[in-house]
């Protein structure tokens, strides 16, 4: 999902609204669920109006996705209804209303979803008495396959996340990140299409946590749906293709970060410019009705912009640069997940 | 999709699979240690009275014994030992993983829920099998193996002794089986699976006091009517006691409708079960 | 980092008793388990017996009612009366005992909270002595204490010569049931500081006492012998309890035999419990 499609709304949101398009400023209803190709379908993750209910219990409400091959990082607040997104895809749970396919399958049919879906989940339990390469290979051996062909996947997947040491230990003994990494072996060791993460990352160390992070992504490179949950947002920032903003049980927006900055125009873009003359620069940049903001930075090398249209801004700049000023660096200060996150999110939480 | 046509290979496989996975968790464990103890606790003490009996000379009555070993069988060992080890071991099968939460990992399986219904119950199946036909055959061997192995022959070979222990072996499968079920539903209905243990234990303490309409609506019944040897219901031995007055005594069950019963009894139960699990959600914070 | 002013300091104001701590775990378990709407409703179950015999106990006095009828008295208070009235409640406190007893340790066991409590200057023998009072005080509310108020009903009723020549049935009555609530409570806190699991700790106490009650009958019958009841605990506890009330059965065995039995199964009860409730855990293999 990118910017450049436009069949697909980038935004969709109850409650505050947030405007759609360029110079909508009408409060809007949440789009009607979009209307794809039955082909496009089965090469998607499709939610269809979908909410869940736990009794008077909100889990998500009217949730319409369709996710693509990459990492898409489901992101919120404790309580938003990642972990239920994430039940509901793979049949965990059953939607209160509405219908999720999966590559064309339904959640209901568990004996052909889960030779393509593997599921790491929060849960940090596992069954009795079992050593890390069992654990793995008994449940290789549920799908049918043969004792060579389980006893082969599960010494890949148990390699892939670096855990052939340990493997023939009892997981009863395993510190938190080596059982979440045994996890996240069983989770992959029958190869499959789409593989959804319940916040993979917890309990591992820096190290361990940079080389999934890479397992991730060639992962993904590889063809896969990744579908992952976390809180940790420079990570999510630096990993993943597109983003579902999650919060009280309702998207509040997804695509790319990029794409999801730019839809938000009630908080004008801020970027961050270094330069020699700071002053000249505000004063070229104000006559622009565009330009919201110029703040000179405390050392004087530079200033911090807020503009209601970026690409027009950046056009600017090309020009102030063949004047004469030097501009040595220009960033944007809050286009990332952390940004977004604070700005939507942050916003519904009610004041301190 | 036509009969044939179904992936019973595939199924078999996955089958065996939760077998090993199960068969585990069931045999061989501390946990398990209690079932181990129920069962051959009567094997304890029909060895020590052969002991005692060897010592003193062993001039025990052999039809005595047989009426013991049938009474023990039954009231003990049928409605005591079979019934909680049933409850240990299929009360457990699902209730257990949801307390445990690791019934996701079979969830997550592609594995339809009716073929993990059947191969958890044949899971709990073969262990209570195992642990409790080991111990028939034990009891069987400790209460009249302090005889002479001349009247021991005479009693197996032209006797009925060997279809006596036939029958109680099959008796013994078929508590397992029946009990099982039940037990294997219970777990999924009730979050607390001690609630219809203590009514069943309760309905089936009492089946022989109950109208002969009423006896037939239990498994023990059934399981009475196949044992070879028929014991009366009241065992204060007094014959003036109000409990013997009110002791029911009805007609035993034909074998094959006591057989075909328990065994249909079973399938319905299974088919019940495999409709819960396939509504089954997984919501381990309820627990 | 250096530290410009030192304003934290650890608090010294008034503390509560010590010797009252114990009752703080008593509070949040009869929380815990007067949550349930079915406890309840059973433990107020548990009154109707008692109310029925104290308006039996009325009527057998009511001279009014004994004039309709022509008779001196309906039934003979004695004795067998508040054995009787013994027998009925300890099956109820049974069964009340099996509902709260499992969930007072296993949750804490299964959920880890033991390290949590002895992190603080709270010890093993206080926690125990907090699980224990929850169910020797519901126990209580359900045995002895009704069993003396409708021994003071019958001497009111009766006269102080009644209550003076049958005061012996008042010490019968609290030293019957405080047997059974011991042996109950001790068992029930020993499973469920064992088992893990609530619901299977409350089926491990009825396996208990119902495969007790089997095995000694089996003991019996194929030993020829009447120490097969020394493993069924109700016919101890009724071999002791039923000399106090100058009642005799031919099923019993000796008082002095089953009061030692008694004492053995408490003593191990003791003995798991001090396995058991402790600060931390070890998982083997």
């Amino acid at each position: 999902m990118n910017a450049q499609d436009k069949d697909i709304p980038l935004l969709a949101k109850e409650g505050p609204r947030v405007a759609a398009g360029q110079g909508d400023t009408e409060t809007h209803h949440p789009p009607a669920p979009p209307q794809l190709r039955r082909g496009v379908d089965d090469q998607r993750i499709v939610f269809e109006d979908v909410s869940k209910f736990y009794g008077e219990v909100l889990g998500v409400n009217r949730v319409n996705l369709s996710i693509p091959p990459g990492i898409t990082s489901l992101v919120g607040p404790n309580g938003s209804g990642k972990t239920t997104l994430m039940n509901l895809m793979t049949g965990l749970v059953a939607p209160t209303r509405g219908r999720i396919t999966l590559l064309g399958m339904s959640p209901r049919e568990p004996e052909r979803l889960f030779h393509k879906v593997g599921y790491c989940t929060q849960f940090d339990s596992f069954p009795k008495g079992l050593t890390g390469y069992q654990f793995v290979y008994s449940y290789l051996r549920l799908f049918g396959h043969s004792h060579p062909a389980a006893a082969r996947l599960a010494e890949q997947a148990i390699d892939r996340v670096n855990l052939a040491d340990a493997a023939h230990r009892l997981i009863a003994g395993y510190s938190k990140g080596m059982r979440q990494r045994i996890k996240l072996a069983q989770a992959m060791c029958h190869k499959p299409t789409v593989l959804v993460l319940d916040e993979p990352l917890n309990g591992l160390d820096p190290l361990i946590r940079a080389e999934t992070i890479a397992l991730f992504r060639s992962l993904a490179q590889e063809g896969l749906y990744v579908i992952i949950s976390s809180h940790v947002l420079h990570e999510v920032d630096a990993l993943s293709d597109q983003v579902v903003l999650l919060s009280n049980g309702y998207v509040v927006a997804e695509g790319q970060i990029h794409g999801v900055r730019e839809e938000i125009h009630e908080h004008p873009m801020q970027i961050l410019i270094r330069c020699n003359r700071p002053g000249d620069f505000a004063s070229r940049i104000f006559q622009q009705e565009y330009v919201v903001e110029a703040r000179i930075l405390a050392d004087g090398q530079g200033l911090l912009v807020k503009t209601r249209d970026a690409d027009r801004f950046y056009l600017l700049l090309n020009r102030i640069a063949q004047s004469g000023i030097s501009i040595e660096s220009v960033a944007p200060a809050d286009d990332d997940v952390l940004s977004v996150y604070e700005y939507l999110i942050g916003a519904e939480e009610p004041p301190k | 999709m036509s009969f044939e046509r179904l992936p019973w290979a595939l199924w078999r496989a996955q089958i065996l699979a939760i077998l090993r996975l199960e068969v585990r968790k069931t045999f061989f464990t501390r946990r398990g240690a209690w079932i181990y103890l129920l069962a051959f606790a009567p094997v304890v003490l029909y060895a020590a009275h052969s002991f005692v009996e060897l010592k003193n000379g062993g001039h025990g009555d052999l039809g005595e014994d047989s009426h013991i070993f049938a009474a023990i069988f039954q009231f003990f060992f049928l409605r005591l030992a079979i019934f909680f080890g049933c409850v240990g071991i299929f009360g457990n099968l699902f209730r257990g993983e949801v307390l445990e939460k690791s019934l996701h990992y079979y969830f997550l399986a592609p594995l339809r829920r009716e073929v993990l219904v059947v191969g958890k119950f044949l899971s709990g199946l073969l262990a209570a099998t195992v642990i409790f036909s080991a111990s028939t055959l034990l009891q069987f061997i400790s209460v009249y193996c302090y005889f002479s192995s001349n009247t021991l022959q005479e009693f197996l070979f032209h006797e009925h002794g060997l279809a006596h222990l036939a029958a109680y072996l099959g008796v013994t499968l078929l508590a397992c089986i029946g009990y099982g079920s039940v037990f294997l539903a219970a777990g999924l209905l009730f979050r607390n699976p001690l609630i219809p243990t203590v009514v069943i234990l309760v309905w089936e303490a009492v089946n022989g006091f109950l109208p002969a309409i009423l006896q037939q609506m239990s498994v023990i019944f059934y399981l009475k009517s196949l044992c070879p040897v028929a014991v009366n219901e009241s065992m204060t031995g007094d014959s003036h006691s109000l409990l013997d007055l009110l002791a029911v005594n009805p007609s035993p069950a034909a074998p094959a409708t006591a057989i075909l019963g328990l065994l249909v009894l079973c399938l319905i139960i299974l088919a019940l079960s495999s409709l819960q699990v396939r509504r089954m959600q997984i919501d381990y914070g309820a627990e | 980092m250096a530290v410009h002013k030192r304003s934290y300091h650890s608090y010294a104001g008034e503390l509560s008793p010590a010797w009252s701590r114990f009752l703080i775990v008593s509070r949040y378990a009869y929380e815990n388990a007067l949550s349930s709407r079915f406890l309840v409703a059973f433990f107020a179950i548990c009154f109707f017996y008692p109310l029925g015999c104290a308006l039996a106990l009325y009527m057998n006095h009511n001279e009014r009612l004994l004039a309709i009828f022509h008779v001196s008295s309906f039934f003979a208070v004695d004795a067998r009366f508040f054995y009787h009235f013994q027998n009925v409640q300890g099956a109820l406190a049974f069964i009340l005992t099996a509902l709260v007893g499992p969930g007072l340790v296993s949750p804490d066991l299964a959920n880890h909270a033991l390290p949590l409590y002895f992190c603080w200057p709270f010890s093993r023998v206080e926690y125990v002595l907090g699980k224990l009072f929850v169910l020797v005080s519901m126990l209580s509310l359900v045995t002895w204490i009704p069993g003396e108020v409708l021994y003071l009903i019958q001497s009111g009723l009766a006269g102080a010569r009644w209550m003076w020549s049958n005061l012996w049935i008042a010490a019968s009555i609290f030293l019957g049931s405080a047997i059974e609530i011991l042996v109950f409570s001790l068992l029930a806190l020993a499973l469920s500081a064992w088992i893990k699991r609530k619901t299977v700790a409350g089926a491990a106490l009825l396996g208990v006492f119902f495969f007790g009650a089997g095995l000694g009958q089996a003991i019996n019958t194929v030993l020829r012998t009447r120490n097969g009841s020394l493993v069924d605990i109700t016919n101890l506890i009724a071999s002791v309890v039923m000399p106090l009330f100058h009642q005799q059965s031919r099923i019993t065995v000796p008082a002095d035999r089953a009061s030692l039995a008694l004492l053995a199964i408490s003593a191990f009860c003791l003995f798991l419990l001090e396995k058991k409730v402790r600060a931390y855990e070890v998982v083997r293999g």
